[in-house]
Formats: C-alpha cells, sequence, structure tokens
C-alpha cells in the first residue's frame, strides 16, 4: 500500500509559544514528505481540527503525523481506523519540560518529527491475526466457592462452562466449615450458615454448566480459544474445545505438623482452626482427648504465619476465622474464648465483625508472642505467652489449643517440585534421575502442554500463588487465557473469593471476545499487531521459546520456533531475544527503532545528544506526569518509547553509539521480589542483556558509563528529572562521543 | 506465692519437647486465670463498653493524674477485660482516678474507661465491704426496697410502741411542734449510735483488708511516715487540688467541695446539738441548773448560732448536690453519666436534704401530719445514708483517701502541677 502522509501539527497547550511553528514546518519536509502534507492548527484536538484530518483522509491521507500531545492523552480524538497514525510528543516531551524558545529546544522538536516519521516510513498498518474454529467456552478448574461463583457468573452471562471438581462433590473448603461469617450485618446472627449445598445445587441444574466430579485435568494443549483440554474422570476420559480458563482450586491449610513448638501432634487437645470446625460441626464442642464438653478454649494466631520458617505472609482470614470460631465456643455463655494474636487483621468491614466479637465478654483477647504450649494435666494445657499486654510473661490453662493455620495455594506444590526438577536436570542426567527417583510428584493442576512447563511459573516473591503482577491485573497469570481466582491467587476470605470469582470470570469472557477479533488482551488491549517471525533465518538458538514471558512460543524439533498468537502479548520481549533480528511486528521492529536513532540529527561541534528508551507502561507515564508538574528535563535527552525493556535489543546502543550519540539510557519498571513489570520479567531481561553491553562499548573503546539502566515505578516521577539531569551532566562530563567526527 | 509454687511444679512435670524442634529455654510466667464472671459484673455494674478497649492507651496519656511508670487506666482496661480482679482491687491505681472523665471523652472506641473504672471501684467496696452481703445488696437496684424497709420498720416499730395516734397533738412544752416529742432523742440516738459505730467498725475492716492486699500485692514498703502521707492527703482533699487537672469536668470542683464542707458543717451541728442536749440533761440529771447555752431538747431557735450553721450547712449540700446532679447531666455525653450506683447516693443525699429542709419548714409551718411525716422519712433516708455507707459510693471517702495515702508512701503518687 502506498503511503499518503499528512503531517499535523498542533499550536496549542503552550507548543505555539515555545517553539518556532513555521521553522518547524519547514524542517518537516522531508523524503516524501511535502509542504502540502504538513498543516498546523491552533487546537488539533478541537472538533475543527479533527474534522481537518478526517477530511484528508477522506481524501487519500492513510498515514498520519500527529504532532501534539503525549499518546497516552486525547487517544479517542486521535483514533482514525484505517489510518496508520503516530503521536508525536512535543508538548509533554518539549513544550512542557524545555525552555522556551531556543535553538536546543527547537532541534528536540525537529528530531522528534524526524523519528516520528521515519517510525510510520517503517510501518504498517496492522491486520489482526483471527484464527479459526474458536470456542466460546469456559473451563473451570475448582468446584468450590470460587470455582462455583465463577462457573455461575460466566454461565449467567449465557457462556457455557466446563466445571471440573476433583472431589465426588461440590463445595470445596467451605463444604468443611460449620458455620460462616455473614456477608452482610455482623449484628445478630453473628454467625450463619454456609449454604454451600444451595450453590451446589445450582451449579448442577445450571443449563449453561457442565459439572464433571471426581475429574481432574489431565491435558491442556493449545492457546486460547483453542483449548483443547482432556479431562479424565469416574466416567472416562473426554476433550474439549476451551476458549479460557477460571482456575479456582484454592488451598491447602499448612502442614500442622510442622508446628511441633505449639504442641501439634505432641497433645491430642491441640488442633487446627479446620479440624476444630470439624468438632464444632458435631454439636457441643468436644475435645478429642477425652470428649469432655471444652469451656476454655486458647486460640493461637499466625501459627506458622508471618514467619519466615513457615509462611511468611499472612493469610488474611484467620484472625476473623478466629473470631467466628470465638462465636462457637460463646455459645456456651459459661465459655471462655482466649485468643493470642500478633496482630489482629480484620479487613475492611469485617473490623465490624471484630468489634462484635469483642464486645462479648467471653472473647479475651491479648497481643502476645507465643512461646510454646505445655502440659497442665488432665488433658489441659498451658499456653505460654510472652509480652502480652496483660504485662510480663503468662501462662493460661485451656482445655483446647485451636492453631491458627494459614493457607497454602494448591500452585505451591507443582511449582515447587517442577524448580527442583528444573535445578536437577540443569546439573545432569544423574541428578535428574536422583531427583525423580526421590521426590514424590504432586497432584499438578493444569498439565499444559507448554515448552515451558506443565504448570504455571513460579514467581519470585510470590510465594507459590499463582500471581502475575498483583498491582494491577490481579487474575492474570503468566499463561494467556487462564485466569486464577480465590485462594489460589492471593489468601481471602469466601466473600472475596465470591468477588474474585466473578471478577476473573469476566477476565476470560473478555479474553476469549478479544481472541475473535484478534486483540492483545491486557496489557496492550487495543493492539491488532502480532509477532511476524521470518523463520527462514532462525538459526533455532531458541532464546525467543525460552525468554518469552508468556510461555507462547513453541518450538519443533529442530528448534524451530512457532508463535502462538492468542497466547502472546505483544510486549516485544522476542525482538530483544533474537540473535538474528527475524521478529518483526507491522509497527514495531529493530529495523524501525534503530532507524528512529539514526534519523536523530547530530551536530558534529560540542553538543550532547543522549538516547533515552523508555518502558511504555511505567516510565513513559511517569515523564508525561512530570511534564504536567513543568519539571525542566535536560534538553539534549531523546525519548524513545518501548512496548516493554525486555524488547531491547543490542545493536540500537552499538548503532547510536558509532553514530556519535553521547549518552544512552534505558529506563524500565522495578524488577525482583516487588516488580512492577508489565510483563513480568521485561526490565529484569533487559537488564541481563545490559550486563553483555561492556562488551560492545569496549570494542569501540568508550566508557561503560556512557550507557545505563535506571529502574522507576510509575509514581516515582519526582525523582526522574534528577536521575535524568544527573545522567546528562555525567556524560557531558566525559565529554563528546569521539565518533562525532566520523 | 501460692502461685509461684504451682508455677515450679508444673515446670518440674512439663515433658520434653518433640524431637524436631530443640528443646527450648523453660518458661517462667504467672499463671493467670480469666474471670468471666467478673468481667460480666463489671460489664452489668456501669461498664458496659468495657470491652470496646482495644489498648490504644489514649487513656493514659490524656490522663493528668496517672503516674508516669505504669500509668492508669490502661492497664485496668485490659486487665478488667480479662477479668483479673485481685490485680485490679489490691492496686492503688483503681482509686488513685478520681472520675474527671477525660479519657471517656477522648476514647477513640468509646470504651468508656472513666465508667469501667468507676464500676471497678464499686466492686472494690463490695468486695471489702463486711458484711459483705450488704455489699452486694446495695449495688444491685433490686434490693433498695429491702434496704429501705429496714429503717422504716425499727421507727414504724419504735412509733407503734410508743402509740401516737393523733399526730397533730403531738407538741412540746410551748405548744410548738417538735420532733423530739415525736420520737424521743434517746430513742433516735439508740438506733443512730449503734448504726454509727456499726459502719465505723465496717469500714475500718475493708479499709484494713485493702491496705494489706495493696501492700502483699504491689511489694512496695510503705516508706516514712504515714502520719505525713495522711496529713498531706488531708490537705489535697481539703483543697481539692486533683480535681483541679481535670479537663471535661472540671466544674465538678465546686459541687463536691460544696458538698464536702457542708457534710463537715452538719457533723459539727450534731455534736454540737448532741452537746445542747446531754449537756442540758445531764446537768438536769446532777441537780444543777444547765448553763443557758445549753438550750436542752430540740427544736431551736433560728438565730442560735448551731442552727445557724446548721441550715448554712443544709442549703449548701442541697446547692452542692444539685450541682453534683447538674454537673453530670451536662457531662454526660463525653465523660459518662454514671450508674445505679453513683445514683443511688446522689438521690439519697438529696433525699436527706429535701426531706431536712422540709422538714423544718413545714415545722416552722405549723403543719403537724405533714411535718411529722416528712421528718419520718427523713430519718430513713438519713439511716440509709449512715448505716450503709461502708457499701454505698460513700465509702469512696475513705477507700480513696487509704490509696493516696498508699501512694504517698511508696512514692506512687504524681507530682501535681
Amino acid at each position: 500500500m502506498e503511503k499518503k502522509f499528512g503531517v499535523y501539527i498542533c499550536k496549542g497547550c503552550g507548543i505555539g509559544e515555545s517553539l518556532d511553528i513555521e521553522k518547524l514546518t519547514k524542517v518537516s519536509k522531508r523524503g516524501p514528505i511535502q509542504e502540502e502534507h504538513i498543516k498546523v492548527h491552533d487546537v488539533l484536538c478541537s472538533p475543527e481540527g479533527i474534522q481537518l484530518i478526517k477530511n484528508d483522509i477522506k481524501g487519500g491521507t492513510n498515514t498520519a503525523i500527529i504532532v501534539a500531545c503525549s499518546p497516552r492523552v486525547k487517544y479517542e480524538e486521535f483514533d482514525f481506523p484505517g489510518c496508520l497514525t503516530e503521536r508525536v510528543n512535543i508538548r509533554e516531551f518539549v513544550a512542557w519540560t524545555q525552555p522556551p524558545n531556543d535553538e536546543e529546544t527547537q532541534a528536540l522538536a525537529e528530531d522528534y518529527i524526524a523519528m516520528g516519521t521515519v517510525k510510520v516510513q517503517k510501518s504498517d498498518l496492522p491486520t489482526p491475526a483471527i484464527l479459526e474454529n474458536l470456542s466460546n467456552d469456559l473451563l473451570v478448574i475448582g468446584g468450590g466457592i470460587s470455582g462455583m461463583t465463577a462457573a455461575l457468573e460466566a454461565a449467567n452471562t449465557g457462556y457455557k462452562v466446563f466445571l471440573v471438581e476433583k472431589e465426588p462433590e461440590l463445595g470445596g473448603f467451605a463444604r468443611k466449615l460449620y458455620k460462616k461469617i455473614p456477608t452482610r450485618d455482623f449484628k445478630e446472627p453473628i454467625i450463619v450458615d454456609t449454604d454451600i449445598e444451595k450453590t451446589a445445587k445450582e451449579v448442577e441444574s445450571h443449563p449453561n454448566i457442565k459439572v464433571y466430579k471426581s475429574s481432574r485435568v489431565e491435558k491442556t494443549e493449545g492457546q486460547p480459544g483453542l483449548f483443547d483440554v482432556t479431562i479424565s474422570g469416574a466416567s472416562g476420559t473426554e476433550t474439549v474445545k476451551i476458549g479460557a480458563i477460571v482456575m479456582a482450586t484454592g488451598g491447602v491449610p499448612y502442614d500442622a505438623t510442622k508446628l511441633g513448638h505449639l504442641g501439634y501432634g505432641k497433645f491430642k487437645n491441640v488442633v487446627t482452626n479446620v479440624e476444630f470446625e470439624a468438632i464444632a460441626k458435631q454439636g457441643p464442642i468436644a475435645r478429642p482427648s477425652d470428649g469432655k464438653e471444652v469451656t476454655k478454649v486458647a486460640f493461637i494466631q499466625c501459627a506458622g504465619s508471618r514467619d519466615p520458617e513457615h509462611l511468611p505472609y499472612c493469610s488474611s482470614m484467620c484472625c476473623a476465622t478466629s473470631l467466628k470460631q470465638a462465636r462457637y465456643v460463646r455459645q456456651n455463655p459459661n465459655s471462655l474464648a482466649m485468643i493470642f494474636y500478633k496482630d489482629i487483621r480484620t479487613p475492611g468491614r469485617l473490623e465490624a465483625f471484630y468489634r462484635e466479637a469483642q464486645n462479648d465478654a467471653g472473647v479475651m483477647l491479648t497481643k502476645g508472642d507465643v512461646h510454646g504450649v505445655s502440659d497442665a494435666g488432665n488433658g489441659n494445657l498451658f499456653v505460654e505467652v510472652e509480652h502480652t499486654l496483660l504485662g510480663e510473661k503468662a501462662k493460661f490453662e485451656a482445655d483446647l489449643v485451636v492453631l491458627a493455620t494459614g493457607m497454602v495455594p494448591t500452585t505451591r506444590a507443582p511449582q515447587e517440585y517442577l524448580d527442583g526438577l528444573t535445578a536437577a536436570v540443569a546439573k545432569g542426567d544423574e541428578p535428574k534421575k536422583a531427583y525423580l527417583e526421590s521426590t514424590l510428584k504432586p497432584e499438578f493442576i493444569l498439565n499444559l502442554a507448554y515448552r515451558q512447563g506443565p504448570e504455571l511459573p513460579s514467581l519470585e516473591g510470590a510465594c507459590g500463588f499463582a500471581d502475575s503482577n498483583f498491582i494491577c491485573f490481579q487474575y492474570e497469570t503468566r499463561r494467556t487465557g487462564i485466569y486464577a481466582a480465590g485462594t489460589v491467587r492471593q489468601p481471602m476470605n469466601m466473600t472475596e473469593a465470591q468477588e474474585d470469582a466473578a471478577g476473573a470470570a469476566f477476565k476470560a469472557i473478555q479474553c476469549i471476545d478479544h481472541v475473535a477479533k484478534g486483540i492483545s488482551v491486557h496489557p496492550r488491549a487495543w493492539d491488532l499487531s502480532f509477532p511476524d517471525p521470518q523463520l527462514i533465518r532462525c538459526t533455532a538458538c531458541k532464546r525467543c521459546t525460552e525468554e518469552c514471558p508468556f510461555g507462547a512460543i513453541e518450538e519443533d524439533a529442530k528448534g524451530i520456533p512457532s508463535f502462538n498468537v492468542n497466547r502472546c502479548r505483544r510486549c516485544g520481549t522476542c525482538l530483544g531475544a533474537c540473535p538474528e533480528r527475524i521478529v518483526s511486528f507491522k509497527d514495531y521492529s529493530v529495523d524501525m527503532i534503530g532507524s528512529m536513532i539514526k534519523a536523530i540529527d547530530v551536530p558534529e561541534e560540542d553538543v550532547f545528544r543522549i538516547v533515552c528508551l523508555v518502558c511504555e507502561n511505567d516510565a513513559y507515564p511517569a515523564l508525561d506526569t512530570l511534564a504536567m508538574q513543568r519539571k525542566q528535563i535536560d534538553t539534549c535527552i531523546r525519548f524513545i518509547s518501548l512496548r516493554c525493556l525486555g524488547g531491547m535489543n543490542l545493536v540500537w546502543i552499538a548503532d547510536a553509539m558509532a553514530k556519535g550519540i553521547d549518552g544512552f539510557l534505558l529506563l524500565g519498571c522495578k524488577y525482583g521480589e516487588n516488580y512492577q513489570c508489565h510483563f513480568v520479567k521485561g526490565s529484569e531481561l533487559a537488564n541481563y542483556r545490559f550486563s553483555k553491553v561492556g562488551e560492545t562499548l569496549s570494542k569501540l573503546q568508550l566508557e561503560a558509563e556512557r550507557v545505563q539502566l535506571m529502574q522507576v515505578a510509575i509514581d516515582e516521577y519526582h525523582q526522574l528529572p534528577d536521575m535524568l539531569n544527573t545522567f546528562a551532566a555525567k556524560v557531558k562530563e566525559m565529554g563528546p562521543n569521539p565518533f562525532k567526527e566520523f | 506465692m501460692a502461685e509461684e509454687k504451682i508455677e515450679a511444679k508444673t515446670e518440674a512435670a512439663a515433658e520434653p519437647q518433640v524431637e524436631a524442634t530443640p528443646a527450648p529455654e523453660p518458661f517462667v510466667g504467672d499463671i493467670v486465670t480469666p474471670d468471666l464472671k467478673f468481667v460480666n459484673e463489671i460489664m452489668t455494674g456501669g461498664g458496659e463498653s468495657l470491652k470496646k478497649c482495644y489498648q490504644c492507651a489514649t487513656c493514659s496519656v490524656v490522663c493528668n493524674l496517672t503516674p508516669e511508670d505504669n500509668p492508669f487506666p490502661r492497664k485496668e482496661m485490659i486487665h478488667a477485660q480479662w477479668g483479673l480482679k485481685d490485680k485490679l482491687f489490691s492496686n492503688p491505681d483503681i482509686w488513685l482516678c478520681h472520675q474527671c472523665g477525660d479519657c471517656t471523652a477522648y476514647c477513640p472506641r468509646g470504651a468508656k474507661p472513666g465508667e469501667v473504672l468507676n464500676a471497678v471501684r464499686k466492686l472494690s467496696i463490695e468486695h471489702y465491704a463486711a458484711p459483705s452481703f450488704l455489699g452486694k445488696m446495695v449495688g444491685k437496684p433490686g434490693s433498695l426496697v429491702p434496704l429501705l424497709a429496714v429503717p422504716a420498720v425499727i421507727f414504724g416499730i419504735i412509733l407503734a410502741f410508743l402509740g401516737h395516734l393523733n399526730l397533730d397533738a403531738i407538741r412540746n412544752e410551748a405548744g410548738k411542734i417538735a420532733y423530739s416529742s415525736l420520737i424521743k432523742s434517746y430513742y433516735i440516738d439508740g438506733v443512730f449510735v449503734p448504726i454509727f459505730l456499726f459502719a465505723v467498725v465496717s469500714l475500718a475492716i475493708g479499709i484494713l483488708r485493702y491496705w494489706k492486699d495493696m501492700k502483699q500485692a504491689t511489694g512496695a514498703v510503705p516508706q516514712g511516715s504515714i502520719l505525713s502521707a495522711i496529713g498531706e492527703t488531708i490537705g489535697e482533699i481539703l483543697t481539692h487540688r486533683r480535681f483541679e487537672q481535670c479537663n471535661i469536668t472540671k466544674d465538678r470542683k465546686l459541687a463536691h467541695m460544696l458538698v464536702l464542707f457542708s457534710f463537715a458543717g452538719l457533723a459539727i451541728t450534731t455534736a454540737w446539738a448532741v452537746l445542747y442536749l446531754y449537756g442540758y440533761e445531764i446537768m438536769h440529771a446532777m441537780g444543777k441548773t444547765p448553763y443557758s447555752w445549753l438550750l436542752g431538747p430540740s427544736p431551736y431557735p433560728l438565730t442560735d448560732p448551731m442552727k445557724i450553721l446548721a441550715n448554712l450547712s443544709a442549703l449548701g449540700l442541697l446547692i452542692g448536690i444539685v450541682l453534683v446532679i447538674n454537673n453530670r447531666l451536662k457531662n454526660q455525653e463525653k465523660a459518662g453519666k454514671g450508674g445505679y450506683y453513683d445514683w443511688l447516693l446522689i438521690y439519697i443525699i438529696f433525699a436527706v436534704m429535701a426531706s431536712g429542709i422540709l422538714a423544718e419548714l413545714v415545722r416552722l409551718a405549723d403543719i403537724a401530719v405533714l411535718a411529722y411525716a416528712i421528718y419520718f422519712v427523713h430519718l430513713i433516708v438519713v439511716f440509709f445514708l449512715f448505716a450503709y455507707a461502708p457499701f454505698s459510693k460513700m465509702a469512696h471517702m475513705l477507700y480513696r483517701a487509704t490509696a493516696m495515702v498508699f501512694a504517698k508512701a511508696t512514692n506512687r503518687d504524681v507530682e501535681l502541677k
């Protein structure tokens, strides 16, 4: 398709006051762009300005360069379907952050227009990849409260749902409970029936839901819209076509046998909170040792939780559970419930439940560190507590001790097993064999037929929970089209799990919808482009298949990759991974970014130029924010937006330095335990690749400090001017890049 | 202590720990025994907000009367929540509190520490009172009628014995209404002197028990002269210096002072009247002519200095108690309204004053039947006030004073600004 260009320069929002627009118009004439293609408007986003562009598009313009504000604003106004549109940001990056009417400021704007022009020249309008025979059906794994809610929510919107439950009946963890905390009002009755049977019946009788009980997922193949899921159960094995999956497999209680210091396993009358539910279910609360009805029950909170030796996290529902169980005890008005806590954590409206419980004369609470549990004779126990609110160390006699144990996600055991296996494989065949022989294989959940492994990959700091980026996108996992809900995702109570299930069900539906339109799912949930490798030049190095954060790329026996477009999130990590630079998107490629860098005018005299590649998810909006506050940034820096720093290719740095660019900066998200990367591993990968940049620079005999990678979170915009200006000052101190002269 | 013995025994009997964990250091700590019954008693005795406390310590921060070391009322709130009666009772702190209500006003959870401590003090009086059943009865609204019935029956029997039928005809030699003509003072004193002695003995027993418990529980040894501590305490009581530390209920000082000093005035008046009557009677019995200033049986002229003091004191007490009522109602939102126990004493004092003043006015108006009826009521409420003083809030006088003396003697006192 022949490109017919239109360049539209806006004078609004201070741009006109800051720059010589006439001069800018003159220099915009380059290559295929002629004078008649360039138009200036006072307020381009006004109806008149938009009409101006639309009229041109009607007249045949199919490539628009909007020289105005950040692409993060006015995106609805400047949306022209069918027209390749590039937004050149001279408002935030120039007018708002640079000294007005300055020669260098003018040069900066000119460079941005030049880069934008090259970018559209190197781009094509993406056409979506829509696969055939897509399924609209959902698979829900797990028939507990989360799974049942997810199934009902999706089924009620008209989607067909397959629900797989490994137990012979639906209900999951909630079935084990005696009572639950009411969801609406915490006045009388303070504890209510779980009504799990009612929900189970509703699910089983729903015309849109097909329930597989005593069943499990044997194999999951394919990609969103085209999953082939093999379900095996008592009635045989069946393969169903699935659009998207909700994983609601929940958690299991922490293994209390590891809590010997709290008397578990040693004293019969030390039980877990889950065991206590069963005891309470049987009528008057009788203790295990002698069946005596108890009148003094001690609850030990954080039993194995918030403890680096056991579970480092808070399971968030044990406090409310113990307060609820204290009410079981208090059904006998002469009974006493003593609760020993580190902190009572009853978030949200549960605070009211806490207050109600606290008001009960027989619910006695104290902060304290439980030192241990010892024998008090006759089956009774002493709970030994230090640092109590009552003062010094104290012992409390109880008939029964309940340990408030936390929850462990069902994803943890498979992840640990697989990580162990990976480590053993890395050591060689013998360790691998030894590992397989010595380690009990836990129950797998998804059994994915993916190159990157059969289960969700583990993530540092996620403690085995099915998490991907908990800050922004809670239901997403690192396997596209598979959404986690409930306690498999993060510790939560039943009410939260129900909300979670609805959220995950809708994300799954959204995934089905996007796949049908050939659009990516989050975070580039508008993107029609997809990676299109020139496989003929592939050397089968497998780096793309290994590095893809979402396991989207499979490979054949020869190691040649095949891209599953519906699993792809369009982050472009494969761009940075490929040493042959064969992976490109229609509007995003190694050549395109490289050409943009080359389009920067590098003056021969002592004028500095720095290129800064910024992540579009965190660093770019942070730059926009500091621009809104009119913070000044060194005029020599040119920002280029990347989908993810994971796409960073070292050739860009080599080319830039060879061209005479004085400094090169990479601005990415935080990585590590509290990572912020929308593509999970992008900035970390960039850092890994960056570690190899020294080689390139030493070849060029340049200072290593000319190239730096910095981490910035979206809310750290206030630190950015200092970071950027300090870097620029350092580069200037080193002096100009000697390659300028060549 | 007994608890330590139990401790040692259980520690020795403790089995070795499970193998998986290294044997921890033996744990040494007091056995704490929560008392649900006691918690319920506090909650039904005026401290129903007790359990709302979440130990933020705002109360102890705003309190101007607490020592900085181990301050109240925060620790009392957690002790009360767990029903640790002994820790609360055998401690001067519950009485060092003057129930300003500052803590209650600033409590972010509405736990009303001032009210809770008040309920604890009530239970403490009950606990130390001898005999204890009377302590329990005075604190219970249901026992009010039987308690009032006791004096009513006693004086009713006396009246029946005297056989007065025509009340209107009961006059003294001067033809005036005279209460001493209705019931001779011997009868009155025959009742009140033993009652007074009973109250003194009962209070003394309670106070001694309290002192002993405080010494034992705190382990503090009174230093220096107890007498000087008593002297300082009396000085503080007379000047009401502690009341000045309160913020929310600052105006309580005047009301309470009026009540206290009026009571003192009435005590002097009583002694004075005893002198008038028995001085006269004794001289008369000895065959001497009584001094002219010994006026003999009542009523006495309004111009008599003793009568002037009596009337001023009566008026002072009435005004004082009305101010107390007014202050409590005014501050109830912030500082708490108090419970039955508080209001019982307030209403009894009010009843004593109202009936006393009315009896005098009606006597002067010469309406005999009404006057004698009011006097009868007056006798009943005065009996109530004195006989039940060791069990009612009246006892606060001595318990608080004792706690103040103990605190001063053991350096647990707070320096007043």
